[in-house]
């Protein structure tokens, strides 16, 4: 009993890691109808970026908000740079963004080498009958549940939020009634990287900050939006909870490739049956 | 030889001259620039097939490399086993090589196209598909006979290119080696342009450009993307085989995203939909990378190439081949000029009558069309809520209704453009509501929707053409059906003018045209009269009228003059349901149609 608790405990914050690299790429997704392929490259940005703040003496914690704040920066200027340029041509931007994340994986490789150090995990666990579970990767639920509901209230409680909802429903509308559309969507590119840039950082005690840590995290990432469909947040939510957290029930009790297994056959049975995503008939938008 | 005939043939005679010239001097190369070069060409071969899938079917494909490693793996266990027996090792390489990249290819074409995943989803697939083989082979061990596949230690004892037969024969030298790669590049780059010139890669383009029109004109979308994705997998395995035997050598890191990364920038140089563009890009960026040091596997490539690629998509949209393409145009004769004097449409009921009359002999006698209790809801919105309507030949039948009464809603759940939620739909005696759309336009029911359907890269002949053959199926005939709608329409003149530049009412009639060329038991026309002339107008009904002699015809309009001049059956809609039927003369002094017309309320309200 307890071991099955302690096995879901765990698979739940495998699930809610997941989310937390996915969170970032979803609001792009829906809000821009941009795939960022360099998405996981962001999130590198954002670990090395709290890496190097805590080798200079910040606090972890503290090196967090520089992490976000510095990735929003580099997000706006590739927005400004290259993703403006490209609206409406979905297919260019995702390979321009694939360009963006070769030559950022390569940038990494140059300043940083291939190997970095990690930083220690906050050594407190928690027992479950005998079962004893470290406390960092379940604060991890914390983590994305607040994320998912504090992107929830901007994005239907601010004014940018509702700029930005009505600038991608119906552009010209929009700039009509006088939204600058082009400054809505450079804050969401950026907001989108900052949330990369946050679960870079925020995951840095779990996984190192290395320079290919990018495609290892957008595989599962692209897989959930892509099956998520058009209603991005909640249906990456449920996505990433179902087909994260089941994998990790499986490899829990196999090994980590039946959870991968698991977890691509899934998708493929979810695509077959909803091919244009698991939340193309709800009526909740966001 | 004028320059057109020129222009036309350099697909064809470039490639070649270019053969014989390597066949000429074969043998004055420095053997390492051979072997280097060789590779270019492989890597061309590896380009084309994404151009294949990408620049012609529309459907951007990462995951090209997955199909080339696993041809390369796959040709070179094959050759590792049976060149020692044989001597000859191109004869395993190669076509198991192509045959496991098109079976791959097949497996995800599949499962892509017929979930029908859209566009955004299908890249994100196959880019997925690639990084998985990469992180799978990693660790991927398997021992098969005398090959050994060792994971991250890669697969070694590829033999090279073995021509002769028997115990003694041996490996190519690299200029030799550079030739055979030439040779059979070419060959299956001319055997590819020349495949996709005929009636497929037509089909394909009309695809790419419009999906819903190609389906709505009776082509199976899916079946023909799975096979231009198939063939596409097969050259990519082909070029697989061909490295492999050039390397002797494989690792995981042709999975590599680096690798993958090579294959949209070479068809971006060389021009996106050209086929040889993709040579053209991958010698062009092998040659300077080479003359500029450091070959493919330089120190900072994957830093340049990844903002090569930026440059590229932001820059250099047609790529080179499209660049020069555009000068030759220049040279061109303008066909399009012709569409300034085009006549407007004269309806010759001889000629229309003649037409029908050949339709029926192959199609067969008209049909009915029939909705059972048909329901279509969009979440709380019902367009199509419980309608039984029966249509049949003889006369005309109007649907009219206030906007929003249902009437695009419902012709579109006929032809399947839209699933019903229940009911039925029979055409004649056959239940179709089941049928997916071009199997319901294949049995005889066809439609043209509001806005004008056209491909507009197409000329006037081609776009019915296509409508001709894909009933057909036979190049001849289609021919002769589509030059005589060509004919009706008038538009003789105009039979190589794109498509693209008619106006909007001229579009409507090559619409219309493209309905007739289908030869269908029932047709349904959604507001053809709009952007039309009053005379233009007066041709239509007369059209119509003539039409509805020989097949079931109903056709939404909201021009009521046009509706009387029809003189036949009109149902009203209102909010998704039956309102009434009856004659125009009936409806006009019928009061409860004025007041939905108007939007009186008293008998609104009493529905």
């Amino acid at each position: 009993m307890d071991y099955l608790f302690a096995v879901l405990l765990s698979s739940l914050s495998s699930a809610s890691i997941l989310l937390i690299a996915t969170i970032g790429l979803a609001v792009v997704f829906g809000l821009m109808g941009v795939i960022n392929l360099a998405h996981g490259e962001f999130i590198m940005f954002g670990a090395y970026a709290a890496l190097t703040a805590t080798q200079q003496g910040v606090p972890f914690i503290l090196s967090i908000p520089i992490a976000v704040l510095l990735t929003m920066i580099f997000g706006a200027l590739v927005e400004i740079l290259i993703i403006r340029r490209l609206y409406g041509r979905m297919f260019d931007t995702m390979l321009a963004t694939w360009g963006l994340s070769l030559a950022l994986y390569q940038c990494a490789v140059i300043i940083f080498g291939t190997v970095s150090p990690g930083i220690g995990m906050p050594q407190m666990s928690i027992a479950i009958g005998e079962y004893s579970l470290a406390v960092y990767p379940l604060l991890m639920i914390v983590v994305a549940a607040s994320m998912l509901i504090g992107v929830y209230y901007l994005l239907t409680k601010s004014v940018y939020g509702m700029k930005a909802r009505a600038a991608i429903q119906v552009p010209h509308m929009a700039r009509a009634i006088g939204i600058n559309s082009s400054n809505t969507n450079t804050l969401t590119f950026a907001i989108g990287c900052g949330l990369a840039g946050f679960a870079g950082a925020v995951l840095l005690p779990i996984v190192p900050a290395t320079p290919s840590m990018g495609f290892a995290f957008v595989i599962k990432s692209f897989l959930i939006v892509v099956v998520a469909g058009p209603v991005t947040l909640a249906g990456s939510a449920l996505s990433a909870i179902g087909m994260g957290g089941g994998a990790s029930v499986i490899s829990s009790f196999m090994t980590s490739v039946a959870g991968d297994i698991f977890f691509f056959a899934l998708t493929l049975l979810l695509l077959r049956f909803y091919p244009l995503g698991i939340s193309s008939r709800w009526r909740f938008k966001l | 030889m004028t320059f057109e005939n020129l222009y036309k043939s350099f697909k064809y005679s470039l490639p070649l001259a270019l053969v014989v010239m390597v066949i000429a001097g074969h043998g004055a190369m420095d053997p390492y620039l051979a072997y280097v070069a060789t590779s270019w060409v492989i890597f061309g071969l590896l380009a084309m097939s994404l151009d294949l899938v990408w620049g012609r079917g529309g459907v951007l494909s990462l995951g090209q490399t997955a199909f080339y490693g696993l041809g390369g793996y796959f040709g070179a266990v094959v050759a590792v086993n049976m060149a020692p027996v044989t001597g000859n090792s191109l004869i395993w390489l190669l076509p198991a090589g192509a045959l496991f990249g098109a079976i791959a290819a097949a497996l995800v074409g599949y499962l892509i196209f017929y979930a029908r995943t859209g566009p955004l989803q299908t890249t994100i697939l196959t880019y997925t598909f690639t990084l998985v083989l990469w992180t799978l082979t990693q660790s991927f061990k398997l021992t098969v006979g005398d090959a050994v596949i060792g994971g991250d230690n890669g697969m070694s004892n590829i033999p090279g290119y073995i021509l002769g037969f028997g115990e003694g024969a041996e490996s190519a030298d690299p200029n030799l080696m550079f030739l055979i790669v030439v040779v059979i590049s070419a060959l299956a780059y001319l055997g590819v342009v020349r495949f996709m010139d005929g009636s497929f890669g037509r089909i394909i383009d009309c695809i790419r450009l419009d999906e819903e029109k190609a389906e709505l004109l009776g082509y199976d979308v899916r079946k023909f993307q799975l096979y231009n994705f198939l063939l596409a997998g097969g050259v990519a395995g082909l070029a697989g085989g061909l490295y492999a035997g050039w390397a002797n050598y494989l690792n995981p890191s042709i999975f590599s995203v680096q690798e993958a990364l090579l294959v949209p920038i070479y068809v971006l140089v060389g021009g996106r939909g050209t086929l040889s563009g993709a040579f053209v890009g991958a010698l062009l960026i092998g040659g300077v990378s080479f003359w500029l040091g450091g070959g493919a596997i330089g120190g900072q490539t994957t830093l340049i190439l990844g903002i090569t690629l930026i440059i590229l998509v932001m820059f250099l949209k047609k790529g080179l081949l499209g660049a020069l393409d555009d000068l030759c145009q220049r040279f061109l004769p303008d066909y399009n000029a012709a569409a300034r004097d085009m006549k407007p449409v004269e309806v010759d009921s001889a000629v229309v009558s003649k037409i029908m009359l050949d339709a029926e002999a192959v199609a067969g006698p008209a049909k009915s069309l029939q909705s059972r209790d048909l329901l279509k809801r969009f979440g709380g919105v019902v367009p199509v809520d419980h309608v039984s309507l029966s249509f049949g030949p003889g006369t005309p039948h109007s649907l009219i209704g206030p906007n929003g009464a249902g009437k695009s809603s419902y012709l579109k759940v006929c032809v399947g453009l839209y699933p019903q939620d229940g009911g039925q739909i029979l055409l004649g005696d056959q239940d179709i509501s089941s049928l997916p759309m071009y199997e319901r336009v294949r049995a005889g029911i066809a439609v043209k929707n509001q806005k004008p359907q056209v491909f507009p890269e197409l000329s006037v002949q081609e776009n019915l053409w296509m409508a001709a053959y894909s009933m057909s199926r036979e190049p001849e005939k289609a021919g002769e059906v589509s030059s005589a709608i060509l004919h009706m329409l008038g538009m003789d003149k105009q039979r190589e003018v794109s498509a693209a530049v008619l106006s909007h009412g001229q579009q409507q009639w090559l619409d219309i045209g493209m309905v007739l060329c289908l030869a269908p038991r029932v047709i349904l026309f959604d507001e053809p009269a709009a952007g039309m002339t009053n005379e233009e107008t007066r041709e239509l009904s007369k059209l119509v009228r003539l039409l509805s002699q020989y097949v079931t015809i109903i056709v939404i309009e909201h021009d009521m003059e046009f509706v009387r001049t029809l003189d036949g059956a009109v149902t009203v809609l209102h909010q998704g349901r039956l309102f009434t039927q009856g004659s125009i003369a009936k409806l006009r002094n019928d009061e409860r149609v004025l007041d939905i017309y108007l939007g009186r309320r008293a008998h609104v309200q009493n529905l």
